[in-house]
């Protein structure tokens, strides 16, 4: 099979999944004990309409087409999803689809740096595991995996900020090492108070009235809302008005970066947990193959032969948990953005459940579905780059 | 055929069963064996041992229900309220802050007052108070907290429990509200496995002043029971999907797997999240009239081999509802469901069972549906085959012949049809439905929503199972016998393909225990107060990270059980790996 055929046939195969998602998530929507008629009109449901003699109520579910069968809405919601309406929040009075667009980043920003973070910790000890079979270290970091999966990540989470975060009369551990006050890592936000916040009194941050568009005022219009990719590409003239600490772009990549660091090193433990068991066993599997053999038998040193002939070779299998991993953490990130105050899907799906605001609950299922099938389809194409005979199958 | 005339049959079963539990007591110790031989494991298993003992004997080792609050603070006055903190090991357990009004006091003219527990409601549903025995004054403050002269109050010598309140103090009008600080003779905190006079807390209290060392301990059965019964079921379940899509392969399969995919696509806990929302109105789980009705008579339809095929389709000898392709029942039966759903045939479908709420209509229905079930059994092939004569009324006679060594399989129906007049007449007091859950509340809401998300995962591992063992030899030997399908499934391929089963069974124990703490920490699993573990690490955020204790502990048991269980399973993996086969 041809490299561009392999492509095509796995995007399509994308296309049935993709189409029960989206029946999946009108489901839910139907499920949920919310008019959403009701809750747009609000107060003036009750009123008349003196033209028709309807009632408020009455119009918008005419509008919104909720007196039609079960199918006709859903066409309706198809065709909407297709045109780039997702809806309308009734939380945040915004367009789902800018509610999604502003949040998806931020989670998607936590769940890759985490991976960054957790990939090398879980290969590292699955490599040393795997060659120090059966003695201490293995043992050891094989309770580590299982105890990595084991921690509530809430509560990891939470622990970590006791402990890089705060001073040593509450618990941390920071300020006698680092000689810092109050712990050395920031434990809430994207960024510095000082410059999240910059016009918080113009309600631009307040997430009842606004949703998450928590910009800091030095976000760029044309933003990709990474914010370690924006702060890196900001200009130092459109910073300097903002705030004297921050005038150069490096210091702002700096505050972003450390910032990111407990809730990523947080989601980066489950991952990490499970990719060393991974790679043990691939690594092991791969040792009894014959090239290994080959290899020593040529006489190449053993680090040769595990770092350049069987890691390489390891670390093939090791990709298609990468996919995983990402669904993985964006699951994770429901649970730990409330508590690192990151505005991502984890907090706009809880409180979107919360309100039974359902538009941007099926925004959220749908955008997080096509994360993971998209992570999924890159590592698979990935795959067929990197081992050729899977693209035969 | 006479009961005698099975004598030989059932010695020879009974030889089968005594070797098959021979097999089993020898596979376990070789399992034993291989399972003892990983520290890890070992530690696992006791892990997961104390915990269960820990969760059965809780009301032994708790000191107090986590209902009950014995250092609650409401006293008899109503002032206010002000909830303490004790940190873990402090001793401030059997202390308590009691304010006094001076004013009440004034009004009903008395200068003393009894050291009072808090509010408890009594098995008559009276409030009511204890009287502590003060061990030790403390001190006493004024309603600011600053401390006043101790001599201004002092305990009665002959009775441990009043408290004189001097005139100087009762005089002065300016004092409204003094507070007494005392130590209690606490004989209910104490833990018999502690020394005499270390009453203390040892997971300190929470801001309502409970015992947080209780609450965690009454939080195991919360887990224990949630990880149980949501992994049976999706075991349960998983299988049966798994097993049907891995057997008939194909486009049945086919199907199948696009579904766990949509289910894979998303993560689980956004997954549960949305489900837990949908769940949210639902206040007792039911089943429609219409389908209890239906249910185990289309289950009959296609189980039995029906007399009634013969009939309209002579010459399919021995055809029945259950060798068709299943994905034409299937097609069938989605399609039947799409028309009522999608095309508003839900009124009509509606209209056809409405039902008056009388007894009299359910009892009808049920006689209905018993008639009809006993149509289908009467007409059922191979029951008539067995018996020497035809015909409903020897059948019901048979029942009672106890000779008859078949007088079980009519026992049966007749269980059957006894439970069925109970179902449809009693159950439930709805217009048209049957309550299966009556109390459904936000935990059964986590119990469903994780059943939900979590069987897909099984459906693909019992898939993979079936697959492999389908292959073999014998399962090939029993389909050329003509074993049918259903036959072969359960006790051919099944008692084959459970080993991994075990291993995925023990992990997601684990599994639905931390995420179901993730849930109730979201704010979506347990009602406010319950004593379950994610619910308490979230009421303990408020107070995070100076209280950090109320964090601490509800997480390390969390942490504690999911990985005894975790443990254990990758233990079982080893036991139940054909690599230690030996």
């Amino acid at each position: 099979m041809k490299t561009g055929e392999f492509i095509v046939r796995r995007i399509l195969l994308l296309i049935p999944v993709m189409i029960g998602v989206t029946v999946f998530t009108f489901a839910i929507a139907q499920i949920i004990p919310a008019d959403p008629a009701a809750i747009l009109c609000g107060e003036r449901c009750g009123l008349v309409d003196p033209v028709t003699g309807k009632t408020m109520l009455e119009l918008q579910r005419e509008r919104l087409g909720l007196n039609e069968p079960v199918i006709v809405q859903f066409k309706l919601y198809i065709e909407n999803l297709l045109a780039g309406d997702w809806g309308e929040s009734t939380t945040y009075n915004r367009p789902t689809s800018d509610v999604v667009r502003d949040a998806a980043p931020v989670t998607l920003e936590m769940a890759l740096f985490a991976l960054l973070m957790g990939y090398p910790i879980g290969i590292t000890l699955g490599i040393l595991s795997a060659v120090w079979q059966d003695q201490v270290f293995d043992h050891i970091s094989r309770f580590l995996a299982i105890a990595f999966v084991s921690l509530p990540i809430f509560w990891l989470a939470m622990m970590l900020q006791l402990i890089f975060g705060t001073g040593p009369e509450v618990g941390g551990i920071c300020d006698p090492i680092f000689g810092t006050e109050g712990g050395c890592l920031p434990i809430y936000g994207r960024h510095d108070a000082a410059l999240t916040y910059p016009d918080r009194t113009s309600n631009l941050c307040d997430t009842a009235i606004t949703g998450i568009a928590c910009y800091p005022s030095w976000y760029p219009s044309g933003g990709t809302g990474f914010h370690l990719v924006d702060s890196w590409f900001v200009t130092d003239e459109a910073l300097a008005n903002i705030h004297p600490d921050y005038a150069s772009n490096s210091k702002l990549f700096n505050d972003t970066l450390v910032h990111l660091v407990l809730p990523s090193f947080t989601l980066g433990i489950a991952s990490a947990g499970s990719l060393l068991r991974y790679m043990r066993a691939s690594l092991l599997e791969v040792m009894n193959e014959d090239y290994v053999r080959t290899a020593r038998a040529k006489g190449l040193s053993e680090s040769r032969v595990i770092i350049v002939h069987a890691c390489r070779n390891a670390l093939v299998p090791i990709l298609t948990i990468l996919g995983f991993s990402i669904g993985g953490a964006i699951g994770g990130a429901v649970l730990t953005e409330s508590i690192f105050a990151f505005y991502g899907m984890g907090n706009v799906a809880v409180d979107a459940i919360i309100n039974l605001d359902y538009s941007v609950l099926m925004g959220v299922t749908l955008i997080t579905a096509i994360i993971f099938l998209m992570s999924n389809l890159i590592v698979d194409l990935l795959y067929g780059v990197v081992d050729p005979r899977v693209r035969l199958e | 055929m006479s009961w005698e005339d099975g004598a030989e049959d059932r010695a020879e079963s009974l030889r089968r069963i005594k070797e098959s539990a021979a097999q089993a007591r020898y596979d376990f110790k070789r399992g034993w064996k291989i399972y003892r031989r990983s520290l890890l494991a070992v530690i696992g298993l006791l892990m997961v041992i104390s915990i269960s003992v820990v969760s059965i004997f809780a009301d032994d080792i708790a000191v107090e229900h986590p209902g009950r609050n014995l250092q609650d603070t409401r006293d008899v006055w109503h002032i206010d309220y002000e909830p303490r903190k004790a940190a873990p090991f402090s001793e401030e357990c059997d202390t308590r802050y009691q304010k006094v009004s001076l004013t009440e006091l004034r009004r009903w003219d008395a200068n003393g007052t009894n050291a009072l527990s808090p509010t408890r409601v009594a098995d008559n549903n009276l409030f009511y108070y204890d009287i502590l025995v003060v061990t030790e004054f403390i001190e006493l403050q004024n309603r600011n907290g600053v401390t006043l002269a101790s001599d201004l109050v002092t305990l009665e010598s002959s009775n441990n429990s009043y408290f004189w309140i001097s005139d100087e103090l009762i005089e002065n009008n300016s004092v409204t509200q003094i507070k007494l600080v005392y130590k209690f003779e606490n004989d209910a905190m104490h833990h018999w496995w502690l020394p005499d006079g270390y009453d203390v807390c040892i997971f300190g209290t929470n801001d309502e002043g409970q015992d947080l060392f209780s609450k965690i301990l009454y939080g195991s059965r919360v887990s224990l029971t949630i990880g149980f019964t949501v992994a049976t079921l999706t075991v349960i379940i998983g299988t049966i999907i798994g097993s049907i899509s891995g057997y008939f392969g194909g486009r049945v399969d086919e199907v199948i797997m696009r579904i766990t995919d949509i289910f894979f696509a998303v993560p689980g806990l956004i997954l549960a999240l949305a489900f837990v929302a949908a769940l949210q109105a639902v206040d007792n789980f039911t089943i429609p009239l219409a389908l209890a009705f239906l249910a185990p008579i289309i289950a009959l339809a296609f189980y039995a081999r029906s007399n009634i095929i013969e009939v309209f389709m002579p010459g399919s000898e021995g055809t029945s509802f259950s060798k068709l392709n299943p994905l034409i029942i299937l097609g069938i039966g989605s399609g039947v469901l799409l028309l009522i759903i999608l095309f508003d045939a839900y009124r009509f479908w509606h209209g056809i069972f409405e039902l008056r709420d009388t007894r009299f209509w359910r009892l009808l229905l049920s006689f209905l549906a018993i008639f009809i079930i006993a149509g289908l059994l009467t007409l059922d092939k191979r029951l008539i085959d067995n018996f020497t004569t035809d015909g409903f009324s020897n059948r019901a006679l048979n029942v009672f012949d106890w000779k008859n060594p078949y007088r079980y399989l009519s026992f049966r129906t007749l269980v059957i049809f006894v439970a069925s007049i109970a179902l449809f007449s009693w159950s439930g007091n709805s217009e048209n439905e049957i309550v299966i859950i009556d109390n459904f509340d936000r935990l059964w809401k986590i119990q469903i929503a994780l059943v939900f998300t979590g069987w897909p995962g099984y459906a693909r591992l019992i898939r993979g199972q079936v697959l492999y063992v389908k292959e073999m030899t014998f399962v090939e030997a029993a389909r050329s016998v003509g074993a049918p399908s259903g036959r072969i499934m359960f006790r051919h391929i099944l008692p084959n393909a459970w080993a991994p089963l075990l291993v995925a069974f023990t992990l997601d124990i684990g599994g639905t225990i931390l995420s179901a703490s993730g849930l109730s920490f979201i704010g979506l699993g347990a009602e406010p107060g319950a004593a379950e573990w994610g619910k308490l690490v979230s009421d303990g955020r408020a107070h995070f990270p100076q209280d950090y204790w109320l964090v601490l502990f509800p997480g390390l048991a969390i942490a504690y059980t999911t990985l005894g269980f975790n443990l254990l399973g990758d233990g079982l993996r080893d036991v139940v790996d054909p690599k230690n086969r030996r």
